[in-house]
């Protein structure tokens, strides 16, 4: 067996490697992500199968948990990984030759570390190293929004880094507390004993918690960072941000409620929390004209959608939010990646000038397309099956309460349509104005786009590519004696 | 197999065609025809077949996908093939000056592809996800000629999109209630629900059809959009799938939970088979009225689109033999006289440079004989003129209206008939007869390949009109499949004991009073043979250029009238619209762009959490 | 007395989490914002000391002569601080470098006047 440390060593190792490689030659900086994803990638297919099979622990040092950090592949582990690693592989492709602004090297190098924050996230089994993973993963982050210095991108990073910095230091707090009340790290250790605690001082960890993972995951109202800098960062940024940094930020607060703290009393303020989310999110991309700034608050929206469905919580209802996940994930990517490649040959974000560009770069019109329609959540793409799985685990739970959220969750889908229906339109059916010179997009920068629009409708036509992985997470999720098991003992 | 063959040939036929296309053009028209014809000849080869096949399993929703033919599904499905063959074969000669040929034809045989799924689902899940693919690719369809075409297409995705989501709420609670979502299965266990139940999901699943079928209210999509769309995209648009919104309605209705449920539905006045043909009056009313007053000629035939559909509804809104049967005959004429009228238009447009204004057209009759003729029987059978199909099916709706004891409603629908008649005569006279204005003077007759499908609708609206027999035959086969008596048919029409209608006698009537006026006509004076500019014009000189004296026909009528028939409900959906703009505005200025305020949230969230926990005990 | 003595450091990273938050809620002045940033993840620190610290014992080096884990406080919070401290560290270097651009670009340090981003 493949040892799953390696998911995280190989991204870091390769991350610092690339300032010393720059010293030999300034070209090898950017191939160094693909070859380390790549890597990644392969290591995460041959896990799936066995992880599958069997949760493996990882303890390093020697020791036992709980008394080791250690690493904790389960199957929602090993499906995040995959997810992270594979669009990752994809944006990393695509910044090749997307990203030209100087130093080019350090782009790179913390592109890796963003990719191994984010895999450090959702595989680590102690939560202070979450808490590491979490701030190498932001600290990039911010450092990426700002990575063209322009006068957007750092005012972006600027608000991000003062809202997220606020997060983090909460997430401190609330560990802090746990490690108060409880003289322990590791998670599964904190689960095993959660009932024993003072139910009121554990609630004000959860709290924190909940608020520090909030900023990250874009709950509403602690999302206010992120139109802000998934619109101003370069869009190879956006698109990791919005398709994987978001992503884990939703992990965090799903380990917390489902497996740290099983509090199912909170997760129908989740739901509506989630709702909420998605109306606002909706709502403010229906107005926009800057056609990043759209596809960030319609992350909003979707991330809206993953929280309500995961505050479902029947094993339904987390499946559904899983899917959820991998297709805006695919969607969004491909969104963002396209959506760059527009304005950079257009050179503006408008989307009035994106008008008749279905002409002239008639594949990544196309790639826009299909992304935006299946996060619309149309057969025969992948958005339509998780919106429709969302739609049946609510409709299912049989509480009156989630009948009138998914009425309403059904409205945002109206919103939705109605703007992403008119970029589309914009694409194809209008007069471009300023467009003659454009040309299609070529190489490096086409092959992440095929590969998304071709995922996107195989998973759409065929999902069970990826359900039973998908039951296996959610079970993880939902199953949370399972995982103290896995940890602490039994074997 | 043969079903699953069928929409494969379909499917794969668009897409085949869209990247034959990028390599000759020639060889992508052909191969479009051959594509659309080869899915008529396989859908006919299924008539009265009875398959069931489940092609797709989805374990993880515990679901499969299936399909199934029955006389219901063959009926709608070989209207969809016929019409789709013709509207592709049309255009041939009409798209030629257009561009992205490959997108537009490969969208057209998509839109056909995912109405024959609809047609051909077994259960709702694949009903819904074909519905949506049909949805989608239809709004790409009529955005195609940009310009206000974009907004149109915008607005008919919108309203689509409304009344998806109501048919997925109504799908989603089913496969909650029932655990499965096909038609069969469901058709026995939804005899158990409780009528409440029952009427949610009719009214969900009216929003869902209804919005496809624009019933008034849910109509307002529909001229927009059938104006803007390119006219053979227009005719199937109109003709056929707005009717699958009839089709989801016959099946939900009969098919599904049935005429004992029905009935129960409601109490006296309130009853839900008597509010439906109310919607179907009203739409009936304010579809032929304001067709009255439009001088688009696409627009005209668009809201007289609305106005059938009325009919449509009413006839099936009685779940009697009778009703039903007219309703879906109705609906197979009216496909078939809305399809040619478009082509007509379309035939027109093509000649004249796309001029689709009334009050521009005229004198085409001579130059555009074949035209003409397929004008007018369209007319004929809108109006619903004996020996034209529309005679039968208004013939058999009026007779449910009467026998059902709704002289009001009969009324009604006599009126529609009567802005019927006066709005497409203003269509035909205005296009067709009268002075031709002088620079229509080299006008020719339209190519072959137009030509075609129009002579074929003509033809097959008289047949139809004088040997009715022939599709109420599988009518009354539907029927059969419903559990309903079923209608008794012989091939001129229906025998003495249900109702009696025989178009030979009718024929016989018709063939003696013409031969009277004939006769008449030509004992009396001769009448002298003028030439089309030699107009009356009370002594004065015309300029023969400058001078159309059908301009803004029914004048007076518009004065009167016009005031009161303002599409209201558009007005409400715009003003909706408006309403949420600004709204939605308001909503993000809460991104005030302050970071302190950002930070502020972030507290009050916190705060909120706690103190709700510590204060009120919540969670 | 004794009872505030007890609770002393828990008040003091309190209070200076508290001052941190007044900061970046009220304060205008990107730097001053900062500063905020780090008095909360100083109090941050303070307050994982404090939870691990037993009154009277001592710091778990072990080189040293005569320390038994009986008489030594809880030594993981005390990692737990030193990575918090760099991560800090970090984190504050990074957003003076961004605040240094963001000056550039707007001439203001004033977070009222730079919404360039909002909506």
């Amino acid at each position: 067996m493949v040892n799953p440390s390696l998911l995280i060593a190989v991204p870091l190792a390769f991350a610092f490697s690339i300032p010393l490689f720059g010293l030999v030659s300034k070209k090898i900086g950017k191939y160094i992500p693909v070859v380390a994803l790549l890597i990644n990638v392969g290591i995460s297919f041959i896990l799936i199968p066995q992880i599958l099979k069997k949760p493996a622990v990882v303890s390093i040092g020697g020791w036992s948990p709980p008394f080791c950090i250690n690493l904790v592949v389960g199957p929602l582990g090993v499906f995040l990984v995959t997810l992270i690693s594979s669009i990752g592989l994809l944006v990393a492709i695509y910044a090749i030759s997307y990203i030209k602004e100087e130093p080019t090297e350090k782009y790179h190098m913390l592109f890796l570390l963003l990719i191994t924050g984010a895999t450090g996230i959702v595989l680590t089994g102690d939560i202070f190293n979450l808490f590491v993973f979490f701030e190498i993963l932001c600290i990039s982050s911010y450092a990426l929004v700002a990575y063209n210095k322009d006068k957007e991108g750092t005012e972006a990073a600027m608000k991000y880094l003062i809202q997220g910095s606020v997060g983090s230091s909460f997430v401190l707090i609330g560990i802090a507390l746990l490690y108060g009340m409880f003289g322990t790290l590791n998670m599964a250790d904190i689960a095993s004993r959660v009932t024993s605690a003072d139910p009121t001082f554990l609630f004000i960890s959860l709290a924190f918690l909940i608020t520090g993972f909030g900023i990250e995951a874009a709950v509403f109202p602690l999302n206010a960072w992120l139109p802000d800098a998934h619109s101003s960062a370069p869009s190879s940024i956006s698109a990791i941000l919005s398709g994987i940094a978001i992503k884990t930020g939703v992990y965090g607060v799903a380990r917390m409620i489902y497996t740290i703290f099983n509090a199912d009393g909170i997760l129908t303020f989740i739901a509506f929390l989630g709702l909420l989310t998605l109306l606002i999110g909706e709502m403010s991309a229906f107005r926009q004209n800057d056609i990043k700034r759209l596809l960030a608050y319609s992350s909003i929206g979707q991330i809206g959608l993953i929280v309500f469905a995961l505050g479902i919580a029947t094993s339904l209802g987390v499946f559904a939010g899983l899917f959820q996940i991998v297709s805006h994930a695919l969607a969004k990517a491909l969104l963002f990646l396209a959506a760059g490649y527009m304005i950079y040959r257009v050179g503006s974000k408008s989307i009035d000038s994106l008008s008749g560009l279905g002409r002239k770069m008639p594949l990544t019109s196309f790639a826009f397309t299909i992304g935006s329609f299946s996060l619309i959540g149309l057969p025969p793409f992948a958005g339509f099956i998780s919106k429709f799985s969302i739609v049946y685990a609510a409709i299912q739970v049989k509480k009156p309460i989630f009948l009138v959220f998914v009425v309403i969750a059904l409205i945002a889908t109206v919103i939705e349509a109605g703007y992403f229906f008119k970029v589309v339109q914009n694409l194809y059916f209008k007069e471009g104005k300023n467009v003659d010179n454009v040309t299609e997009t070529s190489g490096y920068i086409i092959v992440p786009m095929i590969i998304l629009v071709i995922s996107i409708i195989v998973i759409g036509i065929h999902p069970q590519f990826i359900t039973g992985l998908l039951k296996g997470a959610a079970g993880e999720l939902l199953g949370r004696t399972g995982y103290i098991g896995w940890v602490l003992g039994g074997s | 197999m043969q079903l699953i063959t069928i929409l494969i040939v379909a499917f794969l036929g668009a897409g085949i065609v869209y990247l034959i296309g990028k390599i000759s053009g020639k060889a992508r028209d052909i191969l479009a025809v051959l594509a659309s014809l080869i899915v008529v000849i396989l859908v006919s080869l299924a008539y009265n077949q009875k398959i069931y096949t489940s092609f797709y399993p989805l374990p993880f929703l515990n679901l499969s996908l299936t399909l199934r033919i029955d006389p219901l599904s063959w009926f709608f499905a070989i209207a969809v093939a016929g019409i789709g063959f013709l509207s592709i074969l049309f255009s041939l000669e009409y798209m030629k000056h257009y561009q992205k040929l490959d997108f537009y034809y490969s969208m057209m045989l998509f839109v056909n592809a995912g109405m024959l799924g609809v047609v051909l689902s077994a259960d709702f899940l694949s009903l819904y996800i074909f519905w949506e693919i049909m949805s989608w690719s239809t709004y790409l369809l009529i955005s195609y000629k940009g310009g206000k075409a974009v907004g149109a297409g915008l607005k008919y995705i919108v309203m689509s999109t409304v009344g998806s989501i109501a048919m997925l709420f109504a799908i989603v609670s089913l496969y909650t209630s029932y655990g499965t979502l096909e038609f069969s299965s469901l058709a026995s266990l939804l005899q158990t629900a409780s009528s409440g139940y029952i009427l949610f999901l009719l009214i969900m699943f009216i929003i869902g059809f209804g919005i496809k079928n624009a019933i008034w209210p849910l109509h307002t999509w529909l001229p927009d959009a059938h104006a803007e769309a390119v006219s053979p995209f227009s005719a199937v648009l109109s003709g056929i799938l707005v009717r699958i919104g009839i089709y989801g309605f016959v099946l939900v209705m009969y098919s599904i939970v049935g005429l004992n449920l029905l009935h129960k539905l409601g109490y006296g006045l309130l009853n839900f088979n008597y509010i439906l043909c109310w919607i179907g009056a009203i739409s009936i009313i304010i579809g032929t009225f304001i067709a009255l007053l439009q001088d688009d000629d696409k627009r005209l035939l668009a809201w007289h689109a609305i106005g059938q559909g009325g009919y449509m509804i009413l006839g099936i809104s009685f779940g009697t033999t009778l009703g039903i049967a007219g309703g879906i005959f109705h609906t197979l004429n009216h496909c078939i006289y809305i399809a040619l009228l478009f082509l007509v238009t379309g035939a027109v447009e093509y000649r004249t440079g796309g001029v689709r204004d009334l009050n521009q057209l005229g004198g085409l009759i001579k130059k555009m004989p074949v035209t003409f003729i397929g004008g007018l029987i369209g007319i004929s059978g809108l109006i619903g003129i004996p020996l034209t199909n529309g005679f039968v099916s208004k013939w058999l709706i009026y007779k449910t209206l009467i026998m059902e004891k709704h002289p009001f409603l009969a009324f009604v629908a006599l009126i529609g008939t009567w802005g019927t008649i006066l709005s497409v005569y203003k269509f035909l006279h205005n296009i067709f007869l009268g002075q031709l204005p002088e620079k229509y003077k080299d006008v020719k007759e339209v190519p072959w390949a137009m030509r075609l499908p129009m002579i074929i609708l003509t033809s097959v609206i008289i047949l139809f009109g004088i040997l009715p027999g022939i599709p109420l035959n599988v009518i009354s086969g539907i029927e059969r499949s419903f559990g309903i008596k079923p209608l008794s048919t012989i091939i001129f029409g229906m025998p003495r004991e249900i109702g009696e209608l025989n178009i030979i006698n009718i024929l016989a009537a018709i063939v003696v009073a013409g031969v009277f006026i004939y006769l008449i006509f030509s004992l009396s004076t001769r009448s002298r043979r003028v030439n089309q500019y030699d107009n009356y014009a009370a002594g004065s000189f015309i300029p023969k250029d400058k001078y159309q004296y059908s301009v803004r026909f029914y004048d007076p009528v518009y004065r009167i009238i016009g005031p009161y028939l303002r599409d209201v409900v558009d007005d409400f959906y715009y003003w909706l619209v408006e309403k949420s703009k600004s709204f939605f505005q308001g909503v993000r200025q809460i991104y005030t762009g302050n970071v302190n305020t950002y930070a502020l949230y972030i507290l009050l969230f916190l705060a909120f959490l706690i103190i709700t926990k510590i204060g009120w005990g919540l969670w | 007395m004794s009872g505030i003595y007890n609770w002393m450091y828990y008040i003091a990273s309190g209070g200076l989490i508290l001052i941190g938050l007044y900061i970046v809620l009220v304060k205008t002045n990107l730097i001053k914002i900062v500063i905020g940033l780090n008095f909360i993840d100083t109090g941050i620190n303070i307050l994982l000391i404090c939870i691990g610290y037993v009154r009277g014992r001592t710091a778990p080096i072990f080189s040293r002569p005569g320390i038994s884990p009986a008489n030594v406080v809880d030594p993981v919070p005390q990692a737990l601080v030193l990575t918090a401290i760099v991560i800090g560290v970090a984190v504050l270097a990074l957003a003076l470098s961004i605040v240094i651009k963001v000056y550039q670009h707007n001439k203001t340090l004033n977070v009222t006047k730079i919404k360039g981003l909002k909506w």
